[in-house]
């Protein structure tokens, strides 16, 4: 982003249509009440399964002893995951000075904003005690990685909130005069968050000045937040933990979810609010190279972190990799290793994969192996203790997941697309200010 | 005499397999309490129930013991009545699999006090004390004395008993020594005879880690409760190897407490917190010189 913007094509004509083109899917919609009722009635049904573990406790779950992270610790890896691409798209991307990611980066924000805010709230959810929770900030010490994870946790969610919210300030203030077919609270809404913009060169400068501390802010952040999840896992001794690439082979492996997860919202995006002009096939092209390209890294790391140990085979972890390579969890580890990074990777070599469509079933795929992936990494290394299980129920020796849990988490998911929902439906999915600046300028060139 | 071995190996393994059920040896199914059961030795195996028993058997007649894999029977089951006395006794001093032994750390005395505590939820229980013995009957009230001895490098026990006024040294008295640790007691040298003067030297081991001054609790009991009765004493006496290592928990450490945790973790740690922070307060900071600016420009 530059940072001395060109006001003028706030007289250009094209800001009236690009402006029209965005804003006319906002407000509440058929569509929206009843995409919303679907999700909110699937909410209450989930929300009765949490009513029922809050009451009992984590017994109705399939966690025990052995096994005490399962599903609700792989999905709140998922959920940090997924979310971290907010930072390789508007960041790293935008920094280095790629243009195409401009109409993209708000709805990796939104993702980003999304999955950040349930993370947090899965774990709470795993939590035997939700009430408790104020003991991690009564008596956390600073020197375990949960306490590091918390912090990095809130931080990463609050700069996601500012990247998503500052760069929506010129857009809510454009917008004004604009939405008369929207709900007079949502302009009131639009009138208190546009923070008396005036489009001033001043006002311009400091919101640019801002934006970019936050871009650099959220690089080291999104690191930080990634790596100390993995550390989590990688600061015990148990064989598939430990494990000296766990922080760079969680970040690249986020990266994955989280362009997966952007093509799937702008294929949606682009389809329901007509707006080809804007996500062009070019960016599905784009992203389907970006998605390439963080595979291979990924593909790469993987390789790492199963040959060398498989190579070695010391005792406990040759226990683990059998399990994973022909033993318990072999179907879902070579579905997910093969359907879910290999074959992507081959298709998406040829452009004919990089059509909106076909990306969008590449990206489901891509993004439910990768929920298959945490589950991977959390479960069977706990199969697998170093001191003999023995003298337990059967139940106890494996991890079953409950129909409660399944519910639960299925509930967290929901929640996350409710919050999408409401951040796409209630304001401009795509930066009209930067559209319409670029637009001017391309316009300007051409005439000279 | 191959043979022989073969059928050895057959019959320690048909004993393996027949030991799922607990068989107890007819000469300790035998044995009986040298007291009777009344509601003050039921008190006092409550007490040792509660601190040794229902962390894993439960509340006896309430089926809660934990869920391990046999699950410990519960105290008022007719599984763990069908036991005798002597088999119950037998049980707990040896132990099986997650049941651990008592031997060193519950007297025979407690250990009855025990099943006492566990018959009072059997109503049809007819308890058969044992018969005092002659040696019981004529050794009472022995009380013992431990002294280290530098030169030696011994432990000595003098055992005497008070017969009316006189006080009379008790010989030919079996007796053990354990050394009180963290968890149970060590037993320490073998079961040693009182001689004529009624006097027992043990040897000591001159490495065991004691205080800071090198004190270490001994404890010194006698073997045959039958015939003597609870006859134990214990003293501390500076036999250890001085040990003055700090708790692990007392320097600044990654595994202490919030205070002691490491200088530089709690640098890094606020270091990266203020920084992000201090930045994210800036940037609110610059939404408000925004609003200013809008303000300003309306007027």
């Amino acid at each position: 982003m530059a940072s001395e913007v060109n006001t003028d094509f706030l007289q250009d004509k094209k800001l009236d249509s690009i402006a029209a083109d965005i804003l006319r899917p906002v407000g509440i919609t058929q569509g929206f009440v009843v995409w919303m009722g679907f999700l909110g009635i699937s909410l209450m049904g989930c929300i009765y399964a949490y009513s029922i573990q809050w009451d009992k406790g984590l017994i109705v779950t399939g966690l025990r002893d052995y096994t005490s992270w399962g599903m609700y610790i792989a999905n709140f890896v998922f959920f940090v995951a997924t979310s971290l691409v907010g930072m390789l798209i508007s960041s790293i991307l935008g920094l280095i000075g790629f243009k195409w990611v401009k109409p993209i980066a708000r709805i990796a924000e939104i993702i980003a904003v999304a999955f950040a805010a349930v993370a947090g709230l899965v774990i709470i959810i795993d939590m035997g005690h939700p009430e408790r929770l104020g003991n991690v900030f009564l008596y956390g010490r600073i020197q375990s990685p949960i306490v590091w994870d918390v912090t990095v946790v809130i931080t990463y969610l609050t700069i996601s909130i500012l990247l998503y919210f500052l760069p929506l300030i010129p857009d809510l203030a454009i917008s004004k005069g604009r939405m008369n077919h929207t709900p007079k609270w949502l302009q009131n809404l639009y009138e208190v968050m546009s923070v008396k913009w005036q489009h001033t060169p001043e006002q311009y400068r400091l919101l640019m000045k801002a934006i970019r501390i936050l871009l650099i802010l959220i690089i080291p952040t999104a690191f930080a937040i990634h790596t100390v999840t993995s550390w989590l896992f990688a600061v015990t001794l148990r064989p598939g933990w430990d494990s000296t690439i766990f922080g760079p082979y969680f970040l690249t492996g986020a990266f994955v979810a989280g362009s997966a997860a952007v093509v799937i919202v702008m294929y949606f995006v682009r389809s329901n609010y007509k707006l080809d002009k804007y996500l062009t096939n070019h960016h599905f092209d784009m992203m389907g190279k970006l998605l390439v390209l963080v595979s291979i890294v990924y593909l790469y790391f993987n390789i790492n972190e199963y040959l060398v140990p498989a190579y070695k085979m010391k005792t406990a972890e040759a226990i683990h990799l059998h399990d994973l390579f022909v033993g318990e969890y072999a179907v879902m580890f070579w579905s997910v290793q093969l359907l879910g990074l290999v074959l992507p990777i081959i298709l998406l070599l040829f452009s004919f994969f990089r059509k909106p469509f076909s990306m969008l079933i590449i990206s489901i795929v891509v993004l439910v192996a990768a929920w298959f992936k945490r589950f991977l990494i959390v479960v069977p290394t706990q199969d697998h203790p170093f001191l003999p299980k023995q003298y337990v129920p059967q139940a106890w020796m494996v991890y079953q997941p409950t129909v409660i849990e399944t519910a639960i988490t299925v509930g967290t998911l929901l929640l996350v697309l409710i919050i999408i929902t409401i951040l796409v439906k209630f304001f401009p999915v795509i930066p009209i200010w930067e559209m319409a600046e670029e637009q001017h300028e391309l316009d300007h060139k051409s005439q000279k | 005499m191959k043979r022989y071995f073969i059928l050895l190996i057959i019959v320690r393994f048909s004993l393996q397999l027949s030991a799922q059920e607990w068989v107890v040896a007819p000469a300790d199914a035998a044995l009986k309490s040298p007291f009777a059961f009344t509601d003050s030795t039921r008190k006092a195996g409550e007490a040792i129930y509660v601190a040794n028993c229902k962390s894993c058997h439960g509340d006896p007649g309430k089926n809660n013991a934990i869920q391990l894999v046999p699950i410990p029977p519960d105290a008022a089951s007719v599984k763990m009545q069908a036991n005798t006395d002597g088999a119950m006794h037998y049980k707990l001093i040896q132990g099986r699999g997650p049941m651990p032994s008592f031997k060193n750390t519950l007297s025979s005395t407690d250990l009855w006090r025990v099943i006492s505590f566990m018959r009072g939820y059997n109503p049809k229980y007819v308890q058969e004390v044992a018969l005092p013995t002659i040696a019981g009957a004529a050794a009472q009230n022995v009380s013992i004395k431990l002294d280290w001895n530098k030169a030696s490098g011994q432990v000595e026990a003098s055992l005497t008993s008070l017969k009316g006024q006189v006080s009379q040294p008790v010989a030919g008295a079996e007796v053990k020594l354990f050394a009180k640790r963290y968890f149970g007691n060590l037993p320490v040298d073998e079961a040693r005879k009182s001689d004529a003067a009624g006097k027992v030297a043990f040897n000591f081991p001159k490495d065991l880690p004691g205080d800071s001054i090198g004190n270490v609790q001994l404890i010194v009991k006698l073997t045959d409760e039958v015939a003597y009765g609870e006859a134990s004493a214990e003293a501390t006496l500076a036999v250890g190897v001085p040990t003055n290592r700090p708790a692990l928990t007392a320097p600044r450490a990654m595994w202490g407490v919030l205070a002691k945790a490491p200088i530089w973790l709690i640098f890094a740690y606020l270091l990266a917190v203020l920084t992000a922070w201090g930045f994210i307060a800036y940037v609110i900071s610059q939404i408000k010189a925004i609003y200013r600016a809008g303000s300003k420009e309306q007027l």
